[in-house]
C-alpha cells in the first residue's frame, strides 16, 4: 500500500526532519504512528500523500510518486489534517461538491457517521462549527469516501469523551481487508484497541513497527508489586496503583497491550526492546 | 481515466468554486453594478477610462486571491489533495480569473450603464444616450501615417492588457504566501525599474543619449515600412506570448507547490 524507502527530508538546510526513513504499510490493517512533538509525524503523512516532497529516498504509495498528485491516487486518499481547512459551506454542500471527487462515496454511510456524532443537520455551516463538531464531519466525511488509504493528524483532538468512543467504533468498523488506515497521534490512549499496528518515530527515524499480535507475544505487560523482583523486567514506572512494567515475554503468556506503557519503554529502552523483535 | 484534463472534474472545481464563494459573488458583482450605475447617471462620455480603471483593480485583486487556499497550511493541502490535475485546477484558475471576471465586468457594465443613464435622464433632468464606450472603438493613434493603435480593437485589446495582467498576478498568489497582491505589486515594480534601466543603457548605447525628447517621433520610417513592421510584429507576438507564459511558469509553480 505505502512504500517509504530511505526517506530524507528537512524544511530548512541545516536540520533534517527525517533522516535515511524507510517504512512499509500493509492493507487491512490500522496503524499507530507514535512519536514527540517534533519528530514528523504529520511530515511523513504529508510525504504520503504528495503534499511535501523528499530529499532523497522515494515513496510510493498504491503504486504511485506522489509528489505527481495523480487524480487516481487522489482519489483514493483521504488525509484528515490536525488543523482543519477554513470552508464556508454547508455540511450538504460540503457533500455535494467533494463527494463527487470520490467515486466509493457513499451517502448512506456518511449520515450514519453523522447521526452516530448527533449531527443530524445537514445545513448547517463548517465555519460555524465547533472545532469537535467539524473534525467529526471530516472524520465522517473521510470514511464515507472509502478510500483505500486514510491518513489521520490528530483525530481525536478537540473530541468530546463519547465522541473518542464513537470514533473508535467507526473506524474499526470501516475498516476492511482493502483499506489501510494510518492514524498519527499522542494520544495514545484513544487508539486503545483499535491499532492492529504501532510505529514509534525517535530523533527522525522509525524506531520501531511491529503489528501488536508481534508485540504481545515478545513483551509482557503487568503490574507488579513493589517488592517483587524479575529479570525480565524491561522498563518500569512507578505509580500509584503499583509499577507498572514492560518485560520480556518468556513464558509464551499474552497480556493486554499498553501502549502509552510500551511508548515510554522504547524511548527509555530502545535498543532492548528493539533487539527482542 | 483521463489524467491531463478531465471535463467532468474541471465542473466539479468550477462549482465547488461557486458553491464555496457564492456569497462573496453576488455581493462583489452587486456592488460592481452600483459603482457602475453610479458612474454612469451623467452620462457615457469619457467613463471609459474610469471603467477600464475598476476592471483592472478588482481584476488583479480577484486574480492576486485565485490560490489563496496556500496562505492558510490547512486549505492548501485541502486544495491540494481535490482529486484533480494541476492542470485542470490551473485551468479553471484562467477561466474563473481571465474569462469570466471579464464577461462578469462586461455585463454589470452594461447592465449599469443603461440603468445609470436611464435613471439621471428620469431624475437628474438629463438628456444623454445610452453608450457603451467599452465597446467603441478608440481612434487610431498615427506616428508618421503608420497607424499605432488599430481601431475596432479597443475592447479585445483591454481583454489583451487584463489577461496579461491577470495572468501575473495568478502567478503572485501562488508564489507568495500572505498579501500576494502587494507582493507581486513590488515585484511587478521591481522588474519594471530594471527593465527601465536596461532601456537606458541601450538608449545610450544607440543614440548615445540617455533622453531623446520626443525624437522618436521625427523619425523616418518610410523607408525602412518592412522593419518597423517587423517590430510590431514581434512586439504583438511578445505581447500574446507573455499570457501563456505566465500561465505555464503558474502551472509549474502549482505542481511545485507544498504545504
Amino acid at each position: 500500500m505505502v512504500n517509504v524507502q530511505n526517506v530524507t527530508f528537512s524544511y530548512t538546510k541545516r536540520a533534517e526532519l527525517l533522516s535515511n526513513l524507510s517504512l512499509a504499510l500493509e492493507t487491512g490493517r490500522i496503524h499507530g504512528l507514535l512519536g514527540k512533538n517534533g519528530e514528523g509525524k504529520s511530515t511523513l503523512l504529508k510525504l504520503i500523500s504528495g503534499l511535501d516532497f523528499p530529499k532523497s529516498g522515494s515513496i510510493e504509495t498504491m503504486g504511485f510518486n506522489p509528489i505527481k498528485r495523480n487524480p487516481d491516487m487522489l482519489q483514493e486518499i483521504f488525509f484528515l489534517p490536525e488543523e482543519l481547512p477554513q470552508l464556508t459551506l454547508s455540511i450538504a454542500n460540503y457533500e455535494n461538491v467533494y463527494a463527487p471527487f470520490y467515486p466509493n462515496f457513499s451517502t448512506e454511510q456518511f449520515n450514519a457517521y453523522l447521526k452516530e456524532f448527533d449531527i443530524t443537520d445537514k445545513t448547517l455551516k463548517l465555519n460555524k462549527l465547533s472545532h469537535g463538531q467539524k473534525k467529526k464531519v471530516f472524520i465522517a466525511f473521510g470514511l464515507a469516501t472509502n478510500t483505500k488509504l486514510l491518513l489521520m493528524d490528530e483525530p481525536t483532538n478537540g473530541l468530546d469523551i463519547p465522541s473518542k468512543g464513537q470514533f473508535r467504533r467507526m473506524v474499526a468498523s470501516a475498516i476492511d481487508e482493502n483499506r489501510c488506515l494510518l492514524i498519527s497521534t499522542h494520544q495514545v490512549h484513544d487508539l486503545d484497541s483499535l491499532i492492529d499496528s504501532i510505529i514509534v518515530m525517535e530523533k527522525h527515524e522509525i524506531v520501531f513497527n511491529q503489528p501488536i499480535e508481534n508485540i504481545t507475544k515478545k513483551l509482557f505487560f503487568r503490574v507488579a508489586d513493589r517488592n517483587e523482583k524479575d529479570e525480565n523486567v524491561i522498563y518500569s514506572e512507578d505509580t500509584l496503583r503499583g509499577l507498572y512494567q514492560v518485560c520480556e515475554n518468556t513464558t509464551g503468556e499474552e497480556s493486554k497491550l499498553d501502549i502509552e506503557l510500551l511508548f515510554n519503554a522504547i524511548l527509555t529502552e530502545k535498543n532492548k526492546i528493539v533487539k527482542l523483535f | 481515466m483521463n489524467t491531463t484534463l478531465n471535463i467532468n472534474r474541471l465542473g466539479l472545481l468550477l462549482k465547488r468554486y461557486f458553491l464555496e464563494n457564492k456569497q462573496r459573488e453576488l455581493t462583489f458583482w452587486g456592488i460592481t453594478m452600483v459603482v457602475f450605475t453610479l458612474m454612469h447617471l451623467a452620462g457615457a462620455q469619457d467613463k471609459f477610462i474610469s471603467v477600464e480603471i475598476y476592471l483592472f483593480i478588482s481584476g488583479f485583486i480577484f486574480a492576486a486571491g485565485t490560490f489563496k487556499a496556500f496562505n492558510f497550511t490547512p486549505s492548501g493541502m485541502h486544495y491540494l489533495l481535490i482529486p484533480a490535475t494541476h492542470l485542470e485546477k490551473l485551468v479553471t484558475a484562467i477561466i474563473l480569473s481571465t474569462f469570466y471576471f471579464f464577461v462578469c465586468t462586461l455585463i454589470t457594465y452594461t447592465i449599469g450603464t443603461a440603468l445609470g443613464t436611464t435613471i439621471g435622464n428620469i431624475f437628474l433632468d438629463m438628456h444623454n444616450p445610452i453608450q457603451f464606450t467599452l465597446f467603441q472603438s478608440t481612434p487610431d493613434f498615427i506616428v508618421n501615417g503608420h497607424s499605432i493603435h488599430k481601431a475596432g480593437n479597443a475592447l479585445l485589446n483591454t481583454f489583451i492588457g487584463f489577461a496579461g495582467v491577470q495572468s501575473v498576478f495568478m502567478l503572485g498568489s501562488t508564489h507568495f504566501k500572505g498579501n500576494a497582491v502587494g507582493k507581486t505589486m513590488l515585484a511587478v515594480i521591481a522588474v519594471s525599474i530594471v527593465l527601465g534601466i536596461i532601456e537606458l543603457f541601450l538608449l545610450k548605447a544607440t543614440f548615445g543619449t540617455y533622453h531623446l525628447d520626443g525624437q522618436m517621433l521625427n523619425f523616418s520610417i518610410t523607408q525602412n515600412q518592412n522593419m518597423f513592421t517587423g517590430l510590431e510584429t514581434a512586439g504583438t507576438i511578445f505581447k500574446y506570448a507573455l499570457i501563456p507564459f505566465f500561465w505555464v511558469v503558474t502551472y509549474f509553480r502549482l505542481t511545485e507547490k507544498e504545504v
